[in-house]
């Protein structure tokens, strides 16, 4: 039974691609939590359909069974198979950035869906898992060699050509989820620690840039001089209501009714929660639609409000208990590339759950992050199943070994 | 067991360095929590008021204002429901369509409103007013044409009605927007944009006429603004939806009361008649119940209506009335200006001389046509220039000889004048209810030193009360000045037998009158001296007043021509024509009705009329006719039960 664990050896070992059978060995905890986790969105969702004529916690359903499905085939398919692919897949992604760029429709203020007949694709949002099997499938391929600067470097341009595709749509939400999950997967594949204090820095680079562009910003500007200056506006340079939101994050007393609304009223509505909410359908600052995006980007408000301290923690508590197993498969993967994939799947998550509580609290500026398995959108819910898909798919092939 | 130890070893790596992005996304998640506890816990309660402001509109329910009625219950003022004509931006499919829309229906101008929508881009669901008080004609068009017009409602709102305008005007007051000072004074029950009286009636019973404002409490939604309206009755209340559609839930409701009914003692038709009959001239009439003081009726010309202080906004009549000059309509003449009251104020001599019994009704003094302080010095004119000869108080009031009264005035002195004109009601405010009213003067020792001191401060002998000011005072001359109000309330004393009566308008506060300071005696003595200035008998010679003669009635009168620059002035013109205005003297009439229901005083003075026996007497005949018109028959002393 001695078998030395190749990575990718597809052409001369025999593997089975396609394995139905893996579905009995799914991790039943990290089941039970996603199913939790989704049943909350549901609940979320029905409360958040009270003001709403569209009825946002049935089609939430449709696209749960829908990811529970591919969510099942990333599970029943040999990962190597999948990350042997990556290559393949990522230029798909590129090309379909780039198509996106140059004949994408327009939603609110950026080029970001791609209307496919009836579907609208975002493929953006699939960009993120994609970069998370060529990133693993790059560090198995050069192995230790990560340590070299040259390699590192390639890491970073994998990452940073789907990210800037994305930033010029612009989409700075997603594209702003690339940066650290690169950082996440180079420290975990074993890069030097320095190469990444250095990108880090090199990152960090960018707050000075921004707050020059911040020294003389006019937040009371005309729709014409907004316009103007959008088009004259340097590559570097962000676009108005980019800085419009910066700013009134930076000054929450400016405009409270406008653009510091969101914010503000977020605050209101989690604060006046207090410790065991208003009672399930009984939240008054979302039915009275005090707080725009409230199904959506601001669901976690919805929950905080009706459900109170104890549901937020609670809700906290259930998503540590996902990213803890979803570590622990990768820590107990024999595999560099289970564990790579394990950690991206987590990392991506995790980092869409902290930045939108972080916004909905008040700690970051508003910008368009979902919440995995509460925000109503077909798309992302997609991206959160197939991250399942793969934190599941990860201990199947480890236990194959025993 | 089944990994090579250096496979082990190339994967210790990867292993500790997962359990750093757990403790990554642990402290991330802790940082959260924290802010969660700070938010839900700390500041809870502070973020639960304001969900809750933000849940709740409460909204007040503005109280109608009570309604004024004349003496017969007849409305004077009461409220109306004002549609005003509102435009939500976000509710129009097309604003600029609509804008020209309304420019053809009404006198609106489209650009205008244009302009207005743009302004308030931000807020889409703002109601911008489209036109105040649209006439019902101009709402029926509209109503016609909804179809064209989506997003444009109509608010109603209560709004004062004056029924009879310029009758009464000045007497009812009007209603001003409450300034800042005013409010921060009253604010627990006035906010801004609330009406408050400004004069007359409005003002002094505001705190009668305001009701109890009401309250309700309505969830509202972040979009879309809870609007009010007014039932019929001009109750108002929250519409059912606001103006983004959603359903209003009450969540409390204190319904408003309305202000209380003041009911006056003006009876309007004879405030009407007293108004047309000073139409033309500068003036004012008072009648008043002489035994109770309630006031039948007080005109005072130029008058204005209360009406163009109704609508909100600039108005160019309002403008101009509150920056007109003389003759000032927003100046009630009797009983905010002061005038000599010239030969009039004789009475008030002769009561007060025959009560001290320094004159009874058979002394007599010579008229030569002047008066010599000790026979020498300066004479000082009678009005009839070669005399009255020898004469009697009871003809001297009727002929108003001037030197008679010379004579008297020496005799009481200064100080016994000024304590009758106390007890008659001249030289302090009447008491009536109505605000600012004027206290006139009559000039006293210690009046003229105080004043004299101020205008010659270094020359003492100028201080001191002199003979020739006690015979200017004795003709109501000089420094002597009352309203015509108070010469109403002197007019009284004398038809209800010595009692002073506080005239009043408010019929609730009921008649109140203090004395009686003069003696029956007295009493029949003037009248007989008032009764021949009206009388016209012959073959005696008739009076001053004869012009107000009423055939089968007893009526008392006595004229005044109050001067207004000195005699000698006069003295330069022929014909009295030629006088310009602003010197002519004003004319007083003066009157008492003794045989009828109720007896009443009457006073009047036309500004610069001349003589009060042809300017203003005629006046009286007309008021006392038009009273009395459905009583020919008088009512005898025994049929009075409430005589003194």
């Amino acid at each position: 039974m001695t078998r030395t664990p190749r990575d990718l050896d597809i052409l001369q070992q025999h593997i089975r691609v396609l394995n139905p059978r893996n579905t009995l060995r799914v991790d039943w905890a990290v089941l039970l939590l996603v199913l939790t986790l989704a049943v909350i969105g549901f609940l979320c969702l029905f409360s958040a359909s009270r003001s709403a004529a569209a009825s946002y916690y049935q089609r939430q359903i449709v696209y749960f069974l829908a990811g529970c499905l591919v969510a099942w085939l990333i599970v029943c398919i040999d990962h190597r198979f999948l990350v042997s692919l990556a290559p393949v897949m990522y230029g798909v992604a590129v090309g379909l950035l780039i198509a996106v760029l140059v004949s994408g429709r327009v939603a609110k203020g950026g080029q970001r869906w791609l209307s496919l007949g009836p579907f609208n694709l975002q493929p953006s949002e699939q960009t993120k898992i994609i970069l998370v099997y060529m990133l693993t499938w790059y560090f198995t391929q050069v192995k230790e060699r990560i340590h070299k600067l040259p390699y590192f470097m390639v890491a970073i341009a994998i990452a940073a050509i789907p990210a800037l595709l994305i930033l010029i749509q612009p989409n700075l939400g997603t594209a702003a989820c690339l940066g650290p999950l690169v950082f996440v997967m180079l420290y975990v594949a074993g890069c030097r620690k320095w190469h990444l204090a250095l990108m880090l820095l090199l990152a960090l680079s960018v707050v000075p840039l921004v707050w020059i562009q911040m020294t003389d910003f006019d937040p009371g500007l005309g729709e014409d001089a907004i316009k103007a200056t959008d088009a004259n506006r340097a590559f570097y340079e962000l676009r108005h209501y980019q800085k419009k939101r910066i700013y009134t994050f930076l000054h929450p007393e400016y405009d409270p009714r406008d653009a510091g609304w969101q914010t503000y009223q977020s605050k209101v509505t989690i604060g006046s929660g207090g410790l065991r909410g208003k009672g399930f359908c009984r939240g008054t600052q979302t039915y009275l639609r005090y707080l725009p995006e409230h199904h959506n980007d601001f669901i976690f408000s919805l929950l905080a409000e009706e459900g109170g301290f104890v549901a937020g923690v609670a809700l906290l508590v259930l998503f540590l208990l996902l990213f803890w197993r979803g570590l622990a498969f990768a820590k107990d993967c024999p595999e560099l590339s289970g564990a790579l994939l394990a950690t991206g799947a987590v990392t991506i998550l995790g980092f869409h759950v902290c930045i939108n509580i972080a916004i909905t609290v008040g700690l970051l500026p508003v910008t368009g992050i979902p919440l995995p398995f509460l925000s109503y959108g077909g798309s992302f819910y997609l991206t959160t199943m197939m991250c399942v898909g793969v934190m599941l798919n990860v201990p199947i092939r480890s236990t194959m070994f025993d | 067991m089944i990994f090579a130890e250096a496979e082990r070893k190339r994967f210790e790596g990867p292993r500790h360095r997962v359990t750093h992005i757990g403790l990554g996304i642990l402290i991330a998640f802790v940082v959260l929590a924290v802010q969660l506890w700070r938010l839900q816990l700390i500041h809870g309660f502070e973020y639960r008021i304001n969900a809750e402001r933000n849940r709740l509109h409460p909204q007040r329910l503005t109280a109608p204002r009570g309604v004024i009625l004349g003496r017969n219950g007849e409305i004077l003022a009461d409220n109306r429901a004002a549609c005003d004509l509102v435009l939500v931006p976000a509710e129009c499919q097309d604003a600029a369509a609509v804008c020209d829309e309304i420019e053809e229906l009404l006198d609106v101008d489209a650009a205008d409103l244009r302009g207005r929508i743009d302004a308030a881009k931000r807020r889409p669901f703002e109601q911008i007013l489209v036109k105040r008080d649209v006439a019902k004609s101009d709402l029926i068009r509209v109503e016609e044409r909804a179809y064209a017009l989506h997003g444009v409602y109509t608010v109603v709102s209560p709004q004062r009605r004056y029924v009879h305008g310029t009758t009464a005007g000045q007497i009812l007051g009007y209603l001003g927007e409450i300034g800042p000072d005013e409010l921060e004074q009253r604010n627990d029950r006035y906010s801004m944009g609330d009406y408050i009286g400004r004069d007359g009636i409005e003002q002094t019973y505001e705190e009668n006429l305001r009701g109890v404002d009401g309250n309700t409490v309505v969830t509202r939604y972040a979009w879309g603004q809870p609007q009010l309206r007014t039932d019929v009755r001009g109750k108002p209340y929250i519409a059912k939806h606001d103006t983004h559609g959603h359903e209003l839930e009450e969540a409390y409701r204190v319904d408003p009361v309305q202000g209380g009914t003041v009911q006056l003692t003006l009876d309007i038709d004879l405030q009407a008649k007293l108004e047309t009959i000073l139409v033309g001239e500068v003036g004012a009439i008072v009648v008043i119940d002489a035994d109770t003081g309630a006031v039948l009726g007080m005109a005072s010309t130029p008058s204005y209506d209360p009406s163009v202080f109704v609508t909100r906004g600039s108005n160019r009549e309002r403008a101009e009335l509150l920056r007109a000059g003389r003759p000032n309509p927003m100046v009630h003449r009797a009983f905010r200006e002061t005038y000599p009251p010239g030969s009039v104020f004789k009475v008030l001599l002769a009561c007060a001389a025959l009560e001290e019994g320094l004159l009874d009704e058979h002394m007599t003094f010579y008229c030569p046509g002047f008066y010599q302080i000790d026979g020498a010095g300066r004479k000082w004119h009678c009005w009839k220039r070669y005399g009255h000869g020898t004469i009697g108080i009871v003809n001297a009031l009727a002929f108003s000889c001037d030197v008679f009264f010379y004579n008297v005035g020496r005799k009481l002195g200064p100080d016994l004048i000024n304590e009758y004109a106390a007890k008659l009601g001249l030289g302090a405010c009447t008491g009536i209810d109505l605000p600012r009213e004027e206290a006139g003067l009559i000039p006293s020792r210690e009046w003229k030193k105080e004043y004299f001191k101020a205008v010659y401060p270094d020359q003492p002998w100028e201080w001191e009360w002199r003979t020739g000011d006690t015979l200017n005072t004795s003709i109501g001359q000089g420094s002597v000045a009352a309203t015509p109000l108070q010469t109403a309330v002197l007019m009284a004393a004398v038809v209800n037998g010595g009692y002073r009566v506080r005239p009043y308008l408010n019929a609730a506060l009921g008649p109140q009158r203090e004395g009686p300071f003069l003696s029956e005696r007295t009493v029949e003595t003037v009248r007989q001296g008032l009764f021949k200035c009206v009388d016209k008998d012959p073959p005696a010679p008739t009076g001053t007043g004869n012009q107000a003669k009423i055939p089968g009635m007893t009526i008392l009168g006595k004229t005044g021509s109050a001067q207004v620059v000195s005699l000698v002035h006069h003295e330069d013109y022929e014909t009295e024509e030629e006088i310009p205005y602003h010197q002519r003297d004003h004319a007083w009439f003066v009157a008492g009705v003794l045989d009828r229901e109720p007896r009443v005083a009457i006073s009047i003075l036309v500004e610069h009329g001349h003589h009060g026996s042809s300017a203003a007497a005629p006046f009286a005949k007309e008021i006392i006719e038009f009273l009395y018109r459905d009583q020919p028959n008088p009512v005898t002393l025994a049929q009075r039960d409430d005589h003194p």
